[in-house]
This record gives structure tokens, sequence and C-alpha cells, in this order.
């Protein structure tokens, strides 16, 4: 039964002939705009994940501490609010770390009579204290202490990056939203030719006793194959255009917002993309109205 | 096995109710051949449509294979079709399959097992005698072939009850003495067999009990 439900289907699918063709088509460009945008999104998200993830507050300390009151003061930042890690960073360790990143040019360093770099506690903020009004309440509480000379840090771009990226994701879902409903109703429109094209077999099914499922499943079907098509369709564009624009888009990524490479969809987001596929041909299956009677 | 209850039917065409049938009443039981005879317009496959269920009485009762027809659902409407063979004027067959597959339609659609397909599909042909004309086309049979083509759909599910409507209809004599002989078959293995006719001498030759509809009335039951 199974298997003569789904050759139905493809009869009927057939039988819609170009309307089919367009209704795939235009699923393709919906699912296609969703899920480019969703890509941007993603890799966005991820840029700014790592972000967050390597926010530190630096507290400057006036001067060098001894050993046990830098452990002292190390234990009394971790006691406070917002605060995930703390870590001592001291003058020798500042220098070295100077060195390291002017790399070929440390030696200019060596020429310094004293060492100018001051002492600090290099904070990282709890997951709220990374949000901007958590990173401000930290820099005004780390700014009250006695040891501190200055406080730096500030998370501020980092959330504007999350808010373009929450704003890619809108107009994406936005632009596929317009797209889909295009889409459905070409859908609904091959499967009302389609009606009307096996407008005497579904008599006939009638006739002779076929249960109502028997008769609508073919329709939800082929609508589920034309939606399930597109999806594809457009997932093959998306991993194609990948495959070509991700490294050379690399570079510009990594100078604008420090991504290493462009990632893929992830599997959650392909599969989601199937599914909406096919519930959209579904939903244009489902609206398409025929004769009823006999 | 068949019992109509003071049947009438009446459509309304805008706010004009035209009458169909009027207090119509007989009983058919299991295994009789009953001619259903008038002229065009005489209510006859109204009459008819009420036995499958595709109208309902305006008044009265109707009941097929034992079953009242008054409030069924449905999913019971459908179960009561699986044991109704219909055979129209006109042939009705779906023109971009073969005749083996416009046969084997309604034995996919009703869930029979694939193994049993064939060879069912195949004793109705043999049954009207299309077995050799199995994988052609309906546009490449004669009227009469592609009549016996329905006839062999109508019968493959072994229906209890068989309504032909106008069956001979569109044939020359020869053909509809082809047809006719293949229903009297159909009726000698048990099924009861509704025929309808608009022909005279159609009915007196079939030599069965004729009911004869004038103007939506039953005005004869002639045994």
């Amino acid at each position: 039964m199974i298997g003569f439900l789904v050759g139905e289907a493809f009869r009927d699918l057939r039988r819609a002939g170009r309307v089919a063709v367009s209704a795939i088509v235009l699923i393709m460009l919906s699912l296609g705009a969703v899920g480019g945008f969703l890509l941007l999104a993603d890799n966005l998200g991820a840029a700014v994940s790592s972000w967050r993830e390597r926010l530190r507050v630096i507290v400057y300390l006036k001067a060098e501490p001894s050993t046990a009151s830098a452990a002292a003061l190390v234990k009394r930042v971790e006691a406070m609010p917002d605060v995930a890690a703390v870590r001592y960073v001291g003058r020798a360790e500042a220098l070295a770390a100077l060195k390291q990143v002017l790399g070929k040019e440390a030696g200019a360093a060596d020429h310094l009579s004293v060492n100018p770099l001051p002492a600090s506690l290099e904070v990282t903020p709890s997951t709220h204290g990374a949000t901007p009004d958590g990173a401000r309440r930290l820099v005004e509480r780390l700014s009250t202490l006695p040891e501190a000379e200055d406080v730096a840090g500030g998370v501020e771009w980092v959330d504007k990056l999350a808010r373009i990226q929450r704003l890619v994701t809108l107009v994406g879902l936005g632009f596929g939203a317009v797209l889909a409903i295009a889409a459905i109703l070409t859908v609904t429109t091959a499967t009302t030719l389609v009606l009307h094209a096996r407008r005497h077999e579904t008599e006939i099914m009638r006739l002779v006793g076929a249960p109502e499922v028997t008769i609508r499943l073919p329709l939800l079907l082929q609508g589920m194959v034309q939606g399930l098509l597109g999806a594809a369709l457009a997932l093959g564009g998306l991993a194609l255009a990948h495959h070509f624009l991700a490294p050379k888009l690399a570079p510009l990524m990594a100078v604008a917002v420090g991504l290493a490479q462009v990632s893929f969809l992830p599997v959650a987001h392909i599969a989601a993309i199937a599914l909406a596929g096919t519930v959209l041909g579904a939903l244009g299956g489902l609206m398409a109205r025929g004769r009823r009677n006999a | 096995m068949i019992a109509l209850e003071r049947v009438s039917k009446t459509f309304a065409v805008g706010p004009v109710k035209v009458p169909a049938l009027t207090d119509v009443s007989f009983r058919v039981a299991k295994g009789e051949f009953v001619v259903l005879h008038g002229r065009s317009g005489a209510g006859k496959t109204t009459l008819l449509k009420l036995l499958y269920r595709a109208e309902t009485p305006s008044e009265g009762d109707v009941e097929v294979l034992g079953q009242p027809l008054g409030r069924l659902r449905p999913r019971a409407v459908a179960a009561l079709r699986r044991n109704i063979g219909v055979v129209f004027q006109d042939a009705k067959l779906l023109p971009g399959r073969n005749v083996y597959d416009n046969i084997a339609f309604v034995l996919r659609v009703l869930g029979a097992p694939r193994g049993e397909i064939t060879e069912r599909v195949f004793d109705a042909l043999r049954a009207v005698g299309l077995h050799s004309r199995a994988r052609a086309y309906p546009a490449q049979l004669s009227q009469g072939e592609a009549q016996r083509a329905t006839l062999a759909r109508a019968i493959v599910r072994r229906p209890s009850l068989l309504i032909a409507d106008e069956p001979t209809g569109n044939l020359d004599d020869e053909m509809g003495a082809e047809i006719i002989q293949v229903i009297r078959d159909v009726n000698a293995g048990g099924t009861t067999v509704i025929f309808a006719t608009h022909q005279a001498r159609l009915a007196a030759f079939l030599k069965s009990r004729v009911l004869v509809l004038d103007g939506g009335r039953l005005v004869k039951d002639e045994g």
C-alpha cells in the first residue's frame, strides 16, 4: 500500500509539471535565503561566543605586591560577583609577554633601563559579567580596589556584534517567510492542478470505497516531495557556495570579526531547513481543495 | 438485501424544488436480478445513487446490504461501497493506464496484497472475455471492450451488489448482448444485480423482475 501511495504521489508530481517545478524553485529560493542568512548569523554567533570567552577585564596595580599579598588580592577579587576567574600577572611576566608579542622586535625591550609595565590582574567575567551592563558593574567594583591604578575592559562592541547577528537572523527569517508564503501558494496551485488532473481517479476511488486517507495522502506526499526537493536544492546550493566562497571570505572574516574560518551550517540547521521544506510542501498540499462529492 | 421505504428525493434548483423521486418503496432479495426501467429523467440514476450513497433521500429510509444508510459516517459509506460494484453508461476508464492497471487500481487503493492482485485481475478479465487485451490502453479499445473492462473493474472486488446504470446504452445490439451475458453470469454467481435501462425492448428481453419508474414514481413492479 505504501508503495502504491508513493507511486501515486510521484505520478501526481509529474502531472503538476511546470507548476511543480516553480514550486520547487520557490521553496529552494526561500530556504536558500533563510539558509544563507543563517549561515552568516551562525558564523557571527561563533565570533561573538569566541570573543565573549576571550573577554578579560584588566586591573592595573599601583605597585607590585608580594607573593602573599598577590595571592590574597586574587582571592578577594575571585569572591566578587560576576567573576569567573582571576590570574595575577607580575611585571616580569608582563614584560615577557610583551617580548613574545613583539617577536623579532623583542630586542628593543632589552634596551629598557627599567621594566615600565605594571603588575596586573587578568579578570575573566562570568557569563553574566560578560554582558555590557554586567561588565560595566564589574569595572566599577574593581575600580574601588585600593590596589587598583586603572581598570580597562568593556564589552559594548561584542554586544554590537551580537545585535548584528540577531538582525541578520531576523532579516533572513523575514525574507524567507515572504518567499515561503509564495512557495506555499505555488505548491497549493500545483496540488490543485493535480486534483483536477486526477479527478477521475478520485471519483473511482470514492466509488469503490477507498479510505479518505488513501485519496488525500498522495497529495500530501507530492507536496512534501516538492518541499524536500526544494530544501535539498537550497542546501546543495549553499554547500556549493560555501565550498567556493568560504576560502575567499575567510581573510575578511578574520580581520573583521576574528574568525579563523567560515563554517557551514550545523547539522541541526541543515535538518531544520529540510524539515521546513517538507512542512512548506505539506502545507501547500493540505491547503489545496478538491471536489469531495460522490 | 435492499429495502426502500417511502423514499422521496427533491433537488433544489435555486428557490425551486424539483422532485426526482416520490414515495418509492420496494425490496430486493439477495441474488435477484432486477431491471429498473424508465424513460430518461424518470429518476433511475437518482435511485441508483441512493443505493451507493452518492445521494441521500429527502424523505424515507434506504437499507442496502442490511445496513440503514440514513446517518452513515464517511468511513461506513466507504465500507459499504467496497461491497458494491457500479457500471456506468460511459466507461470511465482512466486514459493513462492500460486495462490491467485500470482494474488493478481499485484493488491497490483498497490495499489488496500484491500477490493477489494479478490473479484477481485476470480472473475478472477472463469473466468478461478481455484477458487478451490486458495491455491495451482505453483509446485502443472498442466501446464494447471498454464497457467490458469497466464491468471487470466492478466485479474484481467480488461485490455482493452490482449496480449497472445503462451499461449497454452506448453499444450496438451485439455488443450489448455480450455485456448482458456477462452480467447474467455474475448474477449466476450469487451477486445481486440492479440493471437500469431506458429501453423497453431490452427490459422485456431480460425476462426478470422489472421496476418501472415514471416521473419519479414507481408505477409498476412486475416479477
